[in-house]
């Protein structure tokens, strides 16, 4: 998916499919920081960044999306991952 | 063992060593000294490790300390420094001469010693000097124009400032020397293995004897007893998924695909030891049925290389319109097979990394490892890297690069030595000789394709079908790119109104293809232009005004369906014509004799970017200083993305280009740019650079903000992100229709070539391209890519070919030297593309389009016999073609 046509409806249906029926809070806030952090820096953040900035540890990241974070958040997120040719 | 007394550098050296320590290792180990480069495995192949010894200029991978008694040393160290070089460093940046750098220290020592005996040498002089120097990126000719420089600049005839750009002149269009010239051309420059970390352990790595077997077991016990060992890895030490492509592995688990497969890694406290340790492992194989060429791996009851996975792993379609309607019902179809060779990319610079820890304040548990290595890709191999190991918290930090070619889209070493850092919790270090570098990257892959080209009446172009298979080797790396990006090109630069092709990328047990410039398009080029060739001959017409009346036209569809506005190819072809009449000329009169001469023509078309869909940031920051901090993984592997950054950057802002700084090679410190790869850094990440100007523009603007200060007293922020992303589609997997690219780089090549029609010899006496890719930001940058892939076009002409296992050196590989260096003349023509950057595209690759089918076509110019189908063109196969009847293969 491109990044720039991300809504939100977009997370909704993403996290439906992936076993979530509605996003809480944490995981929003969550979302919303991946995509602020890709939209202001060209890129997924680490964990370290994600740590810092939602206060949560990286277990309870981890625990709130299906897939955890590479898999479950990034994807809900819109983010891409970097690609090989 | 003897004490000896020498200078180095004009400081007294006293020391005791081994009989067989050679000056390479004592100025790079015992002195830090790594100006000198070792690449060729101390066979004194490749010249990168000169230095001068008495006045004469020497290889000091051959030279034995103990012969230095009384000797004076001078190393690139002992000439100059970035803030104070020598005349002939400065000749070396202003010329051109330097891409990647690996090579010129050790130029420059071959160039001074030359200087110094000789201080007006002609080119014949320049290149016998330089004989044993080997150059990968630039063709020799800027270095060839280096030395002459140089010498004037020694003679007192000129200074450097003579011949630097008028500031008046701007920043576009401008020849200015690279940022990074002179700490190339000093030897300040640090490649990987250049790169020192204190208590740094050493790897080697077990490799296959075998092409295909099952690992019974791996007993490490005997290894892990040796002095100075600290561990011996096996697969089952990686935490993470093991792979550094999906079927990959960093170390083989239960069987290995190729020869050369890692299957255990010994860490050791020095070189020798883990070398030693590799020794005392001991790998029971079971040895399976080697699949050697794809025609064999397609068959039903061929062993699967991946057992999980056909040999046939990927096939395409391409279908436009009805080919095979518009060829039965052309007046002329020529119909014939063509292959393309396996070719080592031979960057000089062999594989190597450095993995370690570093405290991360914000993470006491998990310490950041920092990887450093010679990727082009570092966002996207950061990934891979912590996938394949299971550990998140990760740096990729690139040196740097010398040369690459599309080797460095995939990684190496980085991925054992960050492995094994992580095994054993201590910097490690691994750097491959060059047999291993040969054994564990990718290469150029063979082609073989099937073709057919048809025409009516009038010449007019009817039909195409090709049928291409892959040998994909080991392991897919970019396989499935390869065959896409072949479609992507298919149809060249003509109008081809019916297209239908198939491309199959085969496993094999071989050395496995990759990225490599032009990465399938110079193959699938090679036959259209052939056929291109062989079709103007049968219709009795002239091959340049063939080519012209076929070009595509605004407003014509290419082989993917994709309607194109602009296509200027068909002025690169009325620009060669009058030096196409007067080079026919010059052959026919030398037709009848033994050694006779010929001209070719090729054209081609090649797409700026990925193909599909493709994007790149880069961030500008304006500074307190004033000046502009610049921020992307833009790699720069001897393209010059360092002058093109600052070029633009400069002329878009006003500032100094000496404030222009670059951050472009720490995963941390930049946005992701993607990939140095399908010559997209100045068109895609150039084009974000632009936008980053804009949004900071924007700003400024938007508070009346004419400086940093202005900025923050408006509360604004002074970093702004620039984004360009190509409006570009992959194409339909059924159809093979679809818009890859936004742009394109056009041009023709002319060959002229001498044959010995005794001995088949070519002598390959000049080559002409007039080359359209749009605005020029950096004319002497753009010619030495040029020049660069011209040489390496030549090559997979006449002359490379790698076989796996046999093929071990500079020598086997026959990377071109100076001594086939031949003619050059480049015309850079200049139509400004609407999507381009300030109207730019790339061009590093596209030159290796035309190049081989020019040449083949000046061969059968000369000889008038068959024309050569199968590559390379071996003096057997030119003997071959003139006989007729013959087959040429």
């Amino acid at each position: 998916m491109n990044p720039k046509s991300w809504t939100e409806e977009i997370a909704e249906k993403l996290a439906e499919e992936s076993g979530l029926p509605e996003l809480n809070e944490l995981q929003w806030e969550t979302v919303r920081f991946l995509r602020t952090y890709y939209l202001a820096n060209g890129k997924a953040p680490l964990n370290r960044d994600i740590r810092r900035e939602t206060g949560m540890n990286l277990l309870e990241v981890e625990r709130l999306f299906p897939g955890g974070i590479r898999h479950g958040a990034r994807r809900l997120a819109g983010l891409p991952n970097p690609k090989s040719c | 063992m003897k004490e000896v007394k020498f200078t180095l550098n004009g400081v007294p050296q006293s020391c005791t060593r081994e009989d067989n320590v050679v000056l390479l290792d004592f100025l790079r180990k015992d002195k830090g000294l790594t100006g000198a480069k070792q690449s060729c495995d101390r066979k004194g192949q490749c010249g990168a490790c000169t230095v001068i010894v008495n006045k004469k200029a020497v290889r000091s991978c051959l030279t034995k300390l103990s012969s230095l008694e009384g000797a004076e040393v001078i190393t690139i160290e002992g000439l100059g420094t970035p803030d104070n070089p020598h005349l002939i460093q400065e000749a070396f940046a202003l010329s051109g001469a330097i891409q990647c750098g690996f090579c010129t220290p050790g130029m420059i020592m071959s160039a001074k010693a030359l200087l110094d005996r000789n201080p007006r040498p002609d080119t014949d002089e320049i290149k016998k000097a330089l004989a044993r120097n080997l150059c990968r990126c630039t063709g020799y000719k800027k270095i060839v124009d280096a030395v002459k420089l140089a010498g004037k600049f020694l003679r007192g005839e000129a200074v450097p400032r003579d011949f630097m750009p008028d500031e008046r002149a701007g920043t576009i269009g401008v020849s200015l020397p690279r940022p990074n010239a002179l700490a190339l051309a000093t030897g300040t420059g640090l490649f990987t293995a250049d790169v020192k970390h204190e208590g740094t352990l050493h790897l080697a790595a077990v490799r296959s004897p075998h092409a295909h077997a099952l690992i019974k077991s791996i007993d490490t016990s005997q290894a892990e007893k040796l002095p100075g060992v600290v561990s011996v890895m096996t697969a089952k030490d990686i935490k993470g998924t093991n792979r550094v492509r999906p079927d990959q592995p960093v170390l083989c688990e239960d069987k290995v695909h190729v020869l050369g497969d890692a299957v255990a890694a010994v860490v050791a406290e020095t070189e020798e030891q883990a070398r030693e340790g590799v020794l005392a492992v001991k790998v029971e194989y079971e040895p399976l049925p080697v699949v050697r060429t794809p025609e064999e791996a397609v068959d039903p009851s061929c062993v699967r290389v991946h057992d999980t996975i056909p040999n046939l792993c990927y096939t395409h379609p391409q279908i436009k319109g009805d080919a095979q309607k518009a060829l039965a019902d052309s007046h002329m179809v020529v119909e014939e097979e063509f292959s393309t060779q396996l070719i080592h990319q031979s960057p000089l610079e062999p594989e190597a990394a450095l993995a370690y820890f570093e405290e991360d304040p914000e993470n006491e548990e998990e310490p950041q490892l920092v990887v450093i290595g010679r990727s082009i890709y570092i966002h996207y191999h950061l990934k891979v890297l912590q996938d394949a190991l299971g550990w998140e918290n990760m740096r990729y930090q690139q040196v740097f690069i010398g040369g690459q070619f599309g080797i460095k889209m995939d990684i190496t070493a980085e991925a054992l030595a960050a492995a094994a850092a992580l095994h054993v919790k201590r910097p490690v270090r691994y750097v491959c000789s060059l047999t291993e570098s040969m054994w564990i990257t990718t290469k150029r892959h063979p082609f073989t394709m099937k073709v057919r080209l048809g025409a009516d009446r009038d010449g007019k172009l009817t039909g195409y079908s090709m049928d291409f298979t892959v040998e994909n080797g080991a392991y897919v790396s970019a396989g499935q790119s390869i065959v896409n990006r072949a479609l992507y090109m298919l149809s060249g630069s003509y109008n081809l109104p019916h297209v239908e092709a198939l491309g199959k990328l085969v496993y094999t047990n071989n050395a496995w293809g990759g990225a490599a410039r032009g990465a399938g398009p110079p193959q699938v080029n090679f036959a259209l232009e052939s056929a291109m060739e062989l079709l103007a001959a049968k219709l009795g017409m002239d091959p340049l005004d063939f080519r012209l009346m076929s070009s595509v036209q605004p407003g014509q569809s290419i082989s993917t369906g994709q309607v194109v506005d602009e296509w200027p190819y068909p002025h690169c072809l009325e620009t060669i014509r009058e030096h196409y009449e007067r080079a026919r000329k010059e052959c026919a009169a030398s037709r009848n004799g033994r050694l006779r001469r010929g001209v070719g023509l090729a054209g081609g078309s090649f797409g700026i970017g990925r193909g599909g869909p493709d994007r790149s940031h880069v961030a500008v920051e304006l500074m307190p200083d004033g000046g502009l901090t610049v921020y992307g993984s833009v790699a720069d592997p001897g393209e010059g993305n360092d002058a093109m950054l600052t070029q633009i950057s400069s002329h878009l802002t006003g500032i100094p280009l000496k404030e222009i700084r670059l951050v472009t090679r720490d995963t941390d410190r930049t946005p992701d740019s993607s990939s140095a790869s399908g010559s997209r850094v100045t068109y895609m990440s150039g084009g974000a650079l632009v936008n980053a100007i804009e949004v900071l523009k924007k700003a400024m603007d938007e508070v009346g903000a004419k400086s940093y200060a202005d900025l923050v007293a408006a509360g604004k922020p002074t970093k702004y992100l620039g984004t360009r992303e190509a409006e570009t589609t992959f194409l339909d997997p059924k159809t093979g229709q679809g818009a890859p690219f936004e742009s394109r780089v056009h041009g023709v090549q002319m060959a002229e070539v001498e044959v010995d029609t005794e001995t088949g010899e070519v002598r390959l006496l000049k080559m002409t391209a007039v080359v359209d890719a749009g605005t020029l930001i950096n004319p002497t940058i753009v010619e030495g890519q040029i020049e660069g892939g011209l040489d390496m076009g030549a090559g997979m002409a006449l002359r490379e070919r790698y076989v796996h296992g046999e093929t071990k050196d500079w020598v086997g590989s026959r990377f071109p030297t100076i001594r086939t260096a031949f003619d050059m003349e480049i015309i850079l023509l200049q139509t400004p593309r609407r999507r381009g950057t300030l109207g730019a595209v790339g061009v590093g690759e596209f030159v290796l389009l035309p190049t081989a089918a020019a040449i083949i076509t000046a061969i059968q110019n000369a000889t008038s016999g068959d024309r050569i189908c199968h590559l390379p063109a071996t003096p057997e196969k030119v003997l071959k073609s003139m006989h007729k009847g013959g087959s040429p293969s």
